[in-house]
């Protein structure tokens, strides 16, 4: 276990490298390059000066080994816009990025569940289709519109929840406050990621429906929703636990949108507004860690594996 | 001898042509999607010739009017028709969809083909790579490419394209990988087959249904990143309409006239849709086990 532990650390560490290495060089080999970012009015020694702060003067590989050695040390580099470190900008947007995608993490697991297993108690009748069409929808709808149209609807419309920020200006911390401004975006995306997780609980579900000890338990007389709550659903949760571990990217993705609909300033935000301005380190930055992520969140998942089915045994 | 046989291999594909017509037929839904999905490019393609107003012409004294009968979806904020900007938007947002999807199929067909058939340090290079691809989540991919390579149209359809080519590979590397060492492979090898001829005409044509499954899916998949690239203020640029930029516009005058804001959006919703339900139709049609 702990080695198997260590070894999926070490594939981490080797993704996140490559990550970082095709991040680089897809940003250096633009045309232009980094280097257009500096302002066009001013002169060429001062243009040279720019390049040489930033150490923009020397070749690509040499850059990103120089980046690489502080990457290692914990420096990301200085943000070319801000002037701060990028490492400050990232652990500043990641605790509102994070509370965003647990609540919507949250609220996917529970529903997504909870409709997947109700499609599967009824296979082919109208429950199922309709969890199906819902599912369809969530599939189809362009989040970002949804999320405008909630706010019409509940923002702007009914007044009954806020329209953008995830706090009130100026409050402390103050957990309905909180819950109030997260209940749209984390809806939204959860309406949006739930198809997934539906799709595999009901097929998963209706596998091990399907098998022999559910016909014995079902021989001997258990009430259905015994036979799917005690006897079933723990075997059907792998592949549920393993479609968590993949929604997570979608997760991340579908956030940067949201964030900007809802005026969230978070890593997506972040990403958006460095990718307009063209600050490279940051979106290097931002992109790296949003790696670290998926592939921190995927190792869990593994691990939840060996929890959820005993048989699962890693040596 | 080689008549009868000639007329009995005819028959068999008669019948089993049959058979999938039967199949087909079985599915009102899917055929119903079809036809919407038909009927969505006769009006993007037509639309605009037969409609008197242009998705350009701006009207300064008539700006967010309601919808009329002279201009059907009324019109935004600088006085332009909002039914002539979502036909014109349409074209552009179906068009990006379509080919992105072509891009992507390509390269991850190619990709995953050849690892899957070559194996060796051909496969662990590709498919380590479509680990890492698959590790970034692809909305940060798109962005840093398009910060890189700036935002002309054929930039956004080769990013939008790109950014999918991992899930195209997968499938087929382990169709291609399945059928690497089977017999009907070997004996085309023998006959003088090359890699190319056999890759092409004796194991994609394996691969071939679930490849369109896929690519339907990712037709959905395609008009939704490049609608939330255009909307971000990334994507297709002002004054060309795309359905996501439409909604950027129309988020300014949320207050004003939240109605701007659900036009485009429906739009997406419904042509996306559409593609998932034809998509999940030609699943139960061509791919039995999906």
């Amino acid at each position: 276990m702990t080695y198997y532990t260590l070894n999926r650390l070490l594939q981490g560490v080797l993704v996140l490298f490559l990550i970082s290495l095709v991040t680089f060089f897809l940003i250096n080999l633009a045309p232009g390059g980094p280097s257009s970012l500096i302002n066009m009015e001013s002169t060429a020694a001062e243009r040279e000066a720019r390049m040489r702060q930033y150490g923009l003067d020397a070749p690509a590989p040499v850059r990103y080994v120089r980046w690489l050695a502080g990457a290692v040390q914990g420096d990301l580099g200085n943000s070319i816009n801000q002037g701060l470190p990028v490492t400050r900008l990232l652990s500043q947007r990641m605790g509102v990025t994070l509370q965003l995608a647990g609540y919507a993490m949250l609220l996917t697991t529970l529903f997504g569940v909870f409709l997947g297993v109700v499609a599967a108690m009824n296979h082919n009748r109208w429950p199922d289709h309709v969890v199906s069409f819902v599912s369809t929808i969530g599939m189809s709808v362009p989040n970002f519109w949804l999320g405008i149209v909630m706010i019409i609807l509940f923002a702007v419309t009914l007044g009954w929840l806020p329209a953008a920020g995830s706090s009130t200006l100026g409050r402390g911390f103050d957990i309905v406050d909180r819950l109030r401004h997260a209940a749209l975006p984390a809806g939204v995306l959860a309406f949006s990621l739930m198809p997934n997780v539906v799709r595999v609980t009901r097929s998963a579900l209706l596998e091990v429906l399907a098998s022999d000890f559910v016909r014995t338990a079902r021989a001997k007389g258990l009430h259905q929703r015994a036979i799917v709550w005690k006897h079933t659903f723990k075997n059907a949760l792998v592949p549920v636990i393993s479609i968590l571990g993949l929604i997570t990217t979608v997760l991340l993705s579908g956030s940067v949108v949201i964030e900007s609909v809802f005026g969230w300033a978070g890593l997506g935000r972040l990403a958006i507004d460095a990718a307009s301005g063209r600050d490279y380190p940051v979106i290097l930055g931002v992109t790296v860690l949003v790696g670290a992520l998926t592939v921190l969140v995927n190792l869990l998942v593994d691990l939840l594996y060996a929890a959820a089915d005993p048989r699962i045994r890693y040596g | 001898m080689a008549d009868a046989a000639a007329v009995s291999a005819r028959a068999n594909r008669r019948k089993s042509r049959s058979r999938l017509w039967n199949k087909i037929l079985r599915q009102p839904v899917g055929i119903a999607a079809l036809v919407g999905i038909l009927l969505l490019i006769a009006l993007v393609t037509f639309g605009p010739e037969l409609y008197p107003h242009s998705a350009h012409r701006t009207a300064p004294l008539a700006t967010l009017k309601p919808p009329s009968a002279e201009h059907w979806l009324g019109t935004d904020e600088l006085g332009r028709d909002v039914f002539a900007r979502v036909m014109a938007g349409g074209r552009v947002s179906l068009a990006v969809g379509l080919v992105s999807m072509l891009v992507g199929l390509t390269i991850g067909s190619l990709a995953g083909g050849a690892a899957g058939y070559f194996g060796g340090l051909t496969e662990s290079i590709i498919m380590r790579l479509v680990d890492v691809f698959m590790a970034i989540p692809a909305f940060f991919l798109i962005l840093v490419i398009v910060t890189s390579f700036g935002n002309h149209p054929l930039m956004v359809i080769l990013t939008v394209g790109f950014s999918f080519w991992p899930q195209m590979a997968r499938p087929v590397y382990a169709e291609f990988k399945k059928f690497r060492n089977s017999e009907f492979v070997e004996a085309s090898h023998a006959l003088g087959g090359g890699h190319l001829r056999v890759m092409l005409k004796h194991i994609f044509p394996q691969v071939l249904p679930q490849a369109i499954v896929l690519a339907t899916l990712g037709v959905g998949w395609a008009i939704l990143s490049e609608a939330g690239l255009s909307y971000l203020g990334l994507g297709i640029q002002p004054p060309l309409a795309s359905w996501g930029n439409m909604l950027q516009n129309a988020q300014a005058y949320l207050w004003l006239n939240p109605v701007l804001a659900i036009y485009p959006g429906l739009f997406i919703a419904v042509t996306v849709l559409l593609f998932n339900v034809l998509g999940n139709a030609l699943r139960d049609v061509l791919d039995p086990r999906g």
